[in-house]
């Protein structure tokens, strides 16, 4: 048996070295999408922490006010504060039209000595602050950053309201302590998801594990190429009559493949560690001790369901066209509905059940599972038995319209 | 000896059996040739027999033993060269032999030993590293013959082994095959191709629509049993002659004139010939006694088309 069956290995061993659309399938268009998807996305994962768009303030009323709301907004804001010294409102003004920055904050003259006066409260018009704004910001951003000054308006006021109001009854103030005080208003993201609470993925965990699954399903284009040459040209028959039954065929197509899926899955992890970090993403993090072995463990699940759905592919194709088509589209379709493309947690309630469907989902929440909320073994449990169970039934599918074919012929 | 007995076979649908009552005597060491029309059931034969199929009716025996249980005690006995190119195009000639001798289960000396052989068998030593894909016609069809010699097979079935090969590989693939009886392996051959079945098989069976229309040597299927004479001449038979010899024009191919006379006996041919010298006809080609293959096969599966 063993003789044998290291034949077959070596023989789909070399085929595939040789194959080298099956390697760009399986090695670089992988690597590409994780570095342009981790590039991508980078912002649309953490929203509301970095926001790449440059704000500016001219400073017209030089107050201790007016530098406390400046304060505010560069501590708590998403925008970026462009460094340009204290810039004229004409200055400002031309900034956002060369599109140097896209916002430019203009406060008044006397805006500190009018922060506590309702406006007309004293029959004296105060002067509103200008916000200048390059018109092609998305107006969702444009209304953000107003949200944001309103936000350091209240709080600006808020303080000198306190400070005020600890004078006049006598609270305890430390003396040459900045009047600005971090209050309770600070607002962290939590995704909900089917009952659970977790930590949204960043960019790299998402698109790392997820295209790292879509790529161990493109096993199908070499896998059914070489399968399919072997029917056409009868050499499956000459190695039926050389004594070689049919499940040694399976076997012997099982582990290369495999042991191909968990190169890929090296590869893979080596570029979200190494790679990704050198463009400016954060590295990935890999669990460690029996987390790694966790995430082995749904890596080998994947790489089973993905290995047996190729054969079944392979099995159903006539032709290697048919194949790439066949495999090519359901690949794409799983890995669509599946959250690999577009990210499973920003999906709408019904196509989150839709996800269910998709084998690479399943995987992906494995993933996902390890690396986000360390889970152990039995957490996993209920993404790796639905792969195994879909590994199994694919191949015996295949088995089963193999013997079909077979039969059909005599 | 493989015998086989009232062998019947029908596809599934198909609407008649593929073989219906085949009865041979293949004897070992020597070449059987298997002919027929398209569809006659060659391949369904041979697929029988390399245990493709199962047969529906009758017995198939292999030296005294039902060919199951041969094929079980020694499943390299009988090895089969399809006629398609059963191999894999992106592995180089050498590594299809090894690959080939590594699931027949030989191990690593054998596969060396038996890969050799099978190399200087095909004369395929100038390409051992190359592609199969980047072989001529005649190369693949070389190295189609020499994996089926892996595993030294006491039978070895071939399909239609130089399909699309030139005159040159035709020629050394004929040799090769006729020295196979002298090392040990007994050939089925199947052939559309009368000359090559005429050049190297002892005995033949002619088989069309799934029954056997003629079996035994292929000198007693070869020879006439009517004191017939077949003539090829330079211009038409004198109209007395024709009369006198019962003679039927056999054809006008590329302008030679074909008649085929009856004699009452081999004396009488001399006379004959001093008539045509009268008569003024030349004699270019003259044949007694003995029919060529084609006239035999045509004669027995009719001139119809079928396929």
């Amino acid at each position: 048996m063993m003789p044998r069956l290291l034949a077959l290995w070596l023989k789909e061993s070399i085929a595939l070295l040789r194959d080298r659309h099956g390697l760009i399938a399986l090695f670089i268009m992988p690597t590409m999408f994780i570095l342009v998807m981790t590039m991508a996305l980078r912002d649309a994962f953490s929203p509301g922490i970095t926001v790449d768009v440059g704000y500016v303030i001219v400073d017209l009323d030089h107050s201790s006010n007016s530098q406390a709301l400046a304060r505010r907004l560069a501590k708590g804001a998403s925008f970026k504060l462009q460094a340009t010294g204290t810039p004229t409102p004409e200055a400002a003004r031309d900034g956002v039209q060369s599109g140097q920055f896209a916002l430019a904050l203009v406060l008044p003259k006397g805006f500190g000595s009018r922060l506590l006066t309702p406006a007309g409260a004293d029959g004296q018009a105060t002067e509103p602050l200008t916000l200048l704004v390059d018109p092609a910001l998305n107006p969702a951003l444009q209304l953000a950053f107003r949200n944001q000054v309103m936000a350091a308006l209240g709080a600006l006021r808020a303080d000198e309201l306190t400070q005020r109001a600890g004078k006049l009854f006598g609270l305890p103030t430390a003396p040459g302590a900045r009047p600005e005080r971090d209050w309770p208003d600070e607002i962290t993201s939590v995704a909900v998801r089917s009952g659970k609470n977790i930590k949204p993925p960043s960019s790299v965990q998402q698109n790392v594990p997820a295209w790292l699954i879509f790529a161990m399903f493109f096993v199908v284009i070499p896998i059914s190429s070489i399968f399919i040459i072997e029917r056409q040209q009868g050499t499956l028959q000459r190695l039926r009559t050389m004594g070689v039954p049919f499940r040694l065929l399976l076997a012997g197509k099982l582990l290369p493949f495999f042991i191909v899926n968990q190169l890929q899955a090296v590869v893979m992890v080596l570029i979200g560690l190494v790679v990704v970090p050198l463009f400016g993403s954060e590295a990935l993090e890999m669990p460690s001790g029996l987390g790694l072995l966790n995430w082995w463990a749904v890596s080998v699940a994947v790489s089973l369901a993905a290995v047996a759905w190729a054969l079944l592919v392979a099995s159903i194709a006539r032709t290697a066209e048919q194949a790439t088509i066949v495999g090519g589209v359901s690949n794409i379709l799983m890995g669509a509905i599946g959250g690999v493309m577009v990210p499973k947690f920003v999906m709408p309630a019904f196509m989150q059940k839709l996800a269910a469907l998709s084998p690479m989902a399943w995987g992906l929440d494995g993933f996902h599972t390890v690396m986000l909320r360390d889970g152990s073994f039995a957490d996993l449990l209920p993404n790796l038995l639905p792969l195994l169970a879909f590994a199994a039934g694919s191949l015996i599918l295949a088995a089963w319209l193999n013997h079909r074919t077979i039969a059909a012929h005599s | 000896m493989l015998k086989v007995d009232g062998v019947s076979y029908r596809y599934r649908d198909a609407a008649s059996p593929a073989l219906q009552d085949v009865s041979l005597s293949i004897p070992a060491g020597g070449i059987y040739g298997l002919l027929g029309p398209n569809g006659a059931g060659k391949t369904t034969l041979i697929s029988i027999l390399a245990g493709l199929l199962d047969a529906g009716h009758g017995q198939i025996a292999l030296n005294g033993q039902p060919l199951a249980a041969a094929r079980a005690a020694n499943p390299r006995a009988i090895a089969l060269v399809p006629q398609d190119y059963a191999f894999y195009p992106m592995l180089t000639v050498a590594e299809n032999l090894r690959f080939f001798a590594g699931v027949l289960g030989l191990n690593g000396r054998e596969i060396k030993i038996q890969s050799d052989a099978a190399i200087a068998f095909a004369r395929l030593e100038q390409v051992v590293g190359k592609r199969a894909e980047q072989l001529s016609g005649g190369l693949r069809r070389r190295l189609n013959l020499a994996i089926g010699l892996l595993g030294q097979p006491q039978w070895l079935l071939l399909d239609e082994p130089t399909v699309g090969v030139d005159p040159q590989s035709r020629h050394f693939l004929l040799d090769a095959i006729a020295a196979l009886p002298a090392a040990g392996t007994s050939v089925i051959y199947t052939s559309h191709y009368m000359e090559e079945v005429e050049a190297i098989c002892q005995r033949i069976a002619i088989v069309d629509q799934g029954r056997v229309l003629a079996e035994g040597a292929l000198a007693d299927i070869l020879s006439s049993p009517e004191p017939q004479v077949e003539l090829e001449l330079d211009r038409p038979l004198p109209p007395d002659l024709a009369e006198r010899y019962a003679a039927t024009p056999l054809g006008n191919f590329k302008f030679r004139l074909f008649f085929r006379l009856t004699v009452g006996m081999t004396s009488e041919l001399p006379r004959l010939l001093d008539e045509l010298a009268t008569a003024g006809c030349t004699v270019k080609n003259l044949n007694f006694g003995q029919q060529n293959l084609e006239q035999v096969f045509m004669n027995l599966t009719q001139r119809s088309l079928r396929d």
